[in-house]
């Protein structure tokens, strides 16, 4: 009864808004008759005392100056290196807020509303995938309140968090509002909805962020890519919290100050925003039961399963991705850092994960790596060195800000290569006592090398032999006639890249050259991963940890034999214990 | 007695709540949170608590008449601590290291159960008495019994006979022992009498005591001491140093180390072995200076075989900073978690 008071009551609502919408047509930003649905007007938080400010001081310079800098403009040692960059505090603008657009976030030292203390949130959950962490743990909450009591009276600049002339603050009532539950229904209004309010121009097809994601620009002249929303571990509103649909209700109801993500609260009601909110929310990443990913606490990014397991199949391996057999096989996150190991580093990698699945028949194994990539670059022209060099002359990420060769001046500006993506296998690894491998940057010597298969955009798919981080690669001999690409496609911002190569064996294989794959075992396998946009070439790559391939043998007929064996064997021992029991309680003795 | 016992019983019915609340996210899973480096003596205090609390419990339920038997009360503990290994410790413990612990933990509750005759009697009768089945519930239960046991023995031997793949067991020395020297850019040092040459008093002294006096204060966030701030721009010598240091390890270390030294940089979630945590007591705490320098010069690659160098993705720092930026990371590295270097005598 309540329920259906309210709704009505918001559709009323939500109509006399609609209204209001049609009569100031035109207007962007909220207007003086009336607010966007959802928002209540708020009051200023009154300023943070002296001694709050000053200890806060303490903390900033321990903690903060690193990247935010001496006077708050984002621009401290590590600011040069970071993309995104970190905040410039000095304009009071900031990105994830329960105010309406442009407004300042709210930020309470002295009463504050737990769970609407924006600022406070932010450093306590920090920025999933920027450089921000969680300080829950590491400062107290007093030491957080006090840092914030810091930075926004002393290193807010052009704004006063206290100016009732200049300020107000128009509050999401995110704690009211009760999400809308996630129908077929509402997720399909809202697959309809985002097309309607041109989402997907920014977002992308499929919201793989790969829409207009080359001329955007934040505040500063950073350049800045829309969010993925197959990624939601990556939302920096996400709060710790990422399969929360609550949150991105929020950053879609305030917009993303700074940026051109805007508000879009003036033009839909709360329950077109719902309906939005939950189809961005279904769409990321979930397992084959439709269940939310488990989440790693210490990272903030899916858990980790190192072993890739291979399924069997009888006669070909399928090619088509919606075949039983691909559906059936489990799908790996593969987790990827920029390799900063050796010149040229790559800090700013623009690849983070991939996802592998495999299968294998007796003549063959298949991967099926699939990425997303906001751009599909193929080099113009032939590439100015040979596919096998790997000391070639791509300059590494330079620090300076503002200097040519910059990360800021060449994000987005690079010379175009090939995107790419490598397997490597570790040649021999059945000679190397566990745990001992070839080094994961293309092996350790020419005694123990790894083999490498390289698929390049261009259409080409090489294998090399790696003897070295340093030494060029060695083509290896016929191979590349022995491997097949199954499939290579870039659709809406994601490759899907399908390598079909020989399991090998010993008799007509080069066993110092090539892995052989043996059913039942753990062959340490490394991906690597090239985004042509990010000018990445050689060693200016993305890089993942030592995974293991496994083939998942066919059920042995032992395994449905002995259980059974056993029971039998359960059976007749519970017979001798009650015959002894009984025997004993009558007196006799065997 | 009867007070601390019941102090007890309130201890162990708070705590199981507690847990199980956490468990089934009536309360968030954070609220008592494993604080990093300090995991293991938090978790034996937990264990140590619950047994408090279990022993305070069994005696009020004893004196009101409502005696769990001494058989339930051995089994409900076993599973107590199986459950709390499970789902309680974190990062997860693999399940051989587990099956270990349970084990131990069986033989422990079997030496407690029969330490005397009369408890062992009272352990085993109600085993006794389904055997026996004199009463009709008795008996439907020695059925069941009878049908269940070889299914489920037999169901789990089909799961474990199941071709599985799960991750290899790998260990790793995390501080293997170093090399007599090093040579470094082409100076050789010899890591027993190597001095971090920026570890200075403002005269340009070697100076540990004015050093120590200026480091991070020991206790939550490690914050700066008040008058020692390294962005004051009169600074000189080691806090200079430190302020030096620290923005070289914000252009090229953090990524992995994290913006807290504690290893959960940027990147730091893709690689295995994880980057380590320079704010547990348990590394840069227990080492010499001439350590670091020995490790960070060399990276990964020049890692003896039980450091796993062929996964190590640490960067020989020889490759990309001079000898002067190294000394001054290690320098800002002990500042910022506040911990001494240990020192050959």
């Amino acid at each position: 009864m309540m329920d259906s008071i309210t709704q009505k009551a918001g559709i009323i609502a939500a109509a006399a808004f609609g209204v209001v919408l049609v009569s100031t047509a035109g207007y962007s930003s909220v207007s003086a008759q009336g607010l966007p649905e959802g928002f209540k007007k708020g009051e200023l938080a009154p300023e943070p005392s002296a001694e709050m400010i000053e200890a806060g001081k303490r903390v900033y310079f321990t903690k903060c100056v690193w990247c935010h800098g001496v006077d708050g403009a984002g621009d401290g040692p590590g600011a040069d290196r970071l993309w995104p960059r970190p905040r410039n505090f000095n304009q009071g603008t900031f990105k994830i807020r329960h105010t309406a657009s442009g407004e300042l976030p709210l930020f309470d030292a002295k009463k504050p509303v737990p769970g609407q203390n924006d600022l406070f949130e932010t450093v306590t959950h920090g920025l999933p995938g920027s450089a921000m962490p969680p300080w829950e743990g590491i400062l107290s909450e007093e030491q957080r309140q006090q840092v914030l009591s810091f930075v926004t009276t002393q290193l807010v600049k052009d704004r006063k968090f206290t100016d009732k002339q200049s300020e107000s603050q128009t509050i999401l009532q995110l704690a009211d509002l009760k999400p809308k539950p996630a129908t077929d229904e509402s997720k399909k209004r809202g697959a309809e909805l985002i097309v309607e309010k041109k989402c997907v121009e920014c977002h992308g097809m499929e919201g793989r962020g790969d829409g207009n994601a080359f001329n955007l620009k934040d505040d500063w002249g950073f350049s800045i890519q829309p969010a993925n929303w197959h990624k939601c571990w990556n939302f920096r509103g996400s709060r710790q919290d990422p399969y929360n649909v609550s949150n991105i209700f929020r950053t879609f109801s305030t917009g993303v100050n700074g940026t051109p993500m805007p508000s879009f609260a003036d033009n839909t009601t709360v329950d077109e925003r719902w309906d939005i909110a939950n189809f961005v929310n279904s769409l990321c990443e979930r397992d084959t039961l439709g269940n939310p990913l488990p989440i790693d606490p210490l990272t903030d990014k899916p858990k980790i399963n190192f072993v890739i397991p291979s399924d069997p199949v009888e006669g070909e391996i399928p090619t088509d991705l919606e075949h039983e057999a691909w559906k059936k096989a489990p799908k790996r996150y593969v987790a990827m850092g920029g390799q900063i190991t050796h010149k040229p580093r790559n800090f700013v990698n623009r690849l983070d994960d991939i996802w592998v699945r495999s299968l294998y028949n007796d003549k063959h194994i298949v991967y099926l790596v699939e990425w997303d990539d906001r751009t599909k670059s193929v080099a113009e022209g032939k590439l100015p060195w040979a596919p096998t060099q790997v000391n070639i002359d791509i300059k590494e990420q330079d620090p300076k800000t503002g200097e040519e060769g910059s990360i800021a001046a060449h994000q987005n500006n690079y010379a175009v290569y090939n995107d790419a993506i490598g397997i490597e296998t570790a040649v021999k690894w059945k000679e190397l006592p566990a745990p001992i491998k070839p080094r994961y940057l293309f092996g350790t010597s020419e005694q123990y090398p790894m083999d490498i298969v390289k698929w390049e955009a261009d259409g080409s798919l090489r294998a090399f032999k790696g003897t070295g981080w340093d030494k060029d690669f060695e083509e290896r001999d016929n191979y590349e006639e022995a491997m097949k690409l199954l499939k290579a496609e870039w659709v809406n911002g994601r490759w899907y890249v399908m390598i079909q190569r020989p399991v090998g064996n010993k008799k007509d294989q080069d066993y110092d050259e090539d892995t052989f794959f043996e059913v039942g075992q753990y062959i340490p396998t490394v991906f690597f991963a090239w985004d042509g946009h990010n000018g990445d070439a050689g060693r200016k790559m993305a890089v993942s940890a030592f995974y293991y391939t496994f083939m998942n043998p066919p059920v042995p007929q032992e395994t449905y034999i002995y259980p059974v064996i056993i029971a039998v064997g359960v059976v007749l021992l519970e017979g001798w214990v009650l015959t002894r029991r009984s025997n004993k309680k009558k007196g006799k003795t065997l | 007695m009867k007070a601390l016992m019941s102090l007890g019983a309130l201890i162990g019915v708070a705590g199981l709540l507690l847990l199980g609340g956490m468990f089934f996210d009536i309360v968030p899973s954070s609220t008592v949170r494993l604080v990093e480096g300090y995991m293991p003596i938090q978790l034996l205090l937990e264990v140590a608590c619950y047994v408090i609390g279990f022993t305070g419990l069994s005696y009020m339920m004893n004196a009101m008449g409502m005696a769990i038997p001494r058989f339930w009360q051995g089994i409900g503990f076993w599973i107590f601590l199986m459950v709390y290994l499970k789902y309680r410790v974190y990062p997860p413990i693999p399940f051989s290291v587990r099956a270990m612990y349970g084990t131990v933990g069986l033989v422990t509750v079997f030496m407690w159960i029969s330490a005397n005759e009369e408890d062992w009697t009272k352990f085993k009768q109600p085993i006794m008495n389904v055997l026996d089945a004199q009463t009709g519930g008795k008996r439907i239960l020695r059925y069941a019994y009878l049908v269940l046991l070889p299914i489920l023995i037999g169901g789990f031997s089909f799961n474990a006979m199941l071709p599985k793949s799960e991750e290899p067991i790998e260990l790793r020395t995390v501080h293997p022992a170093p090399p007599a020297s090093t040579k470094v850019h082409g100076k050789t040092y010899t890591l027993q009498t190597s001095q971090n040459p920026y570890r200075v008093n403002p005269e340009g002294k070697y100076d540990q005591e004015f050093s120590n006096a200026n480091i991070v204060e020991q206790g939550m966030g490690r914050l700066m001491k008040p008058n020692s701030n390294p962005w004051d721009e009169k600074n000189q010598g080691y806090l200079k140093y430190v302020r030096e240091g620290g923005e070289i390890f914000f252009q090229n270390c953090h990524f992995c180390h994290g913006d807290n030294l504690n290893g959960r940089g940027l990147h730091a979630f893709a690689f295995n072995p994880i980057p380590a945590n320079f704010t547990d007591p348990g590394t840069i705490a227990q080492l010499q200076e001439t350590f670091i320098f020995w490790r960070v010069s060399k990276g990964g690659i020049g890692l003896p075989n039980e450091g796993f160098p062929w996964a190590s993705v640490m960067p020989p720092w020889e490759q990309h900073l001079t000898v002067d930026e190294i000394w001054k990371v290690v320098l800002f590295e002990y500042w910022h978690t506040g911990y001494y270097p240990r020192t050959w005598d």
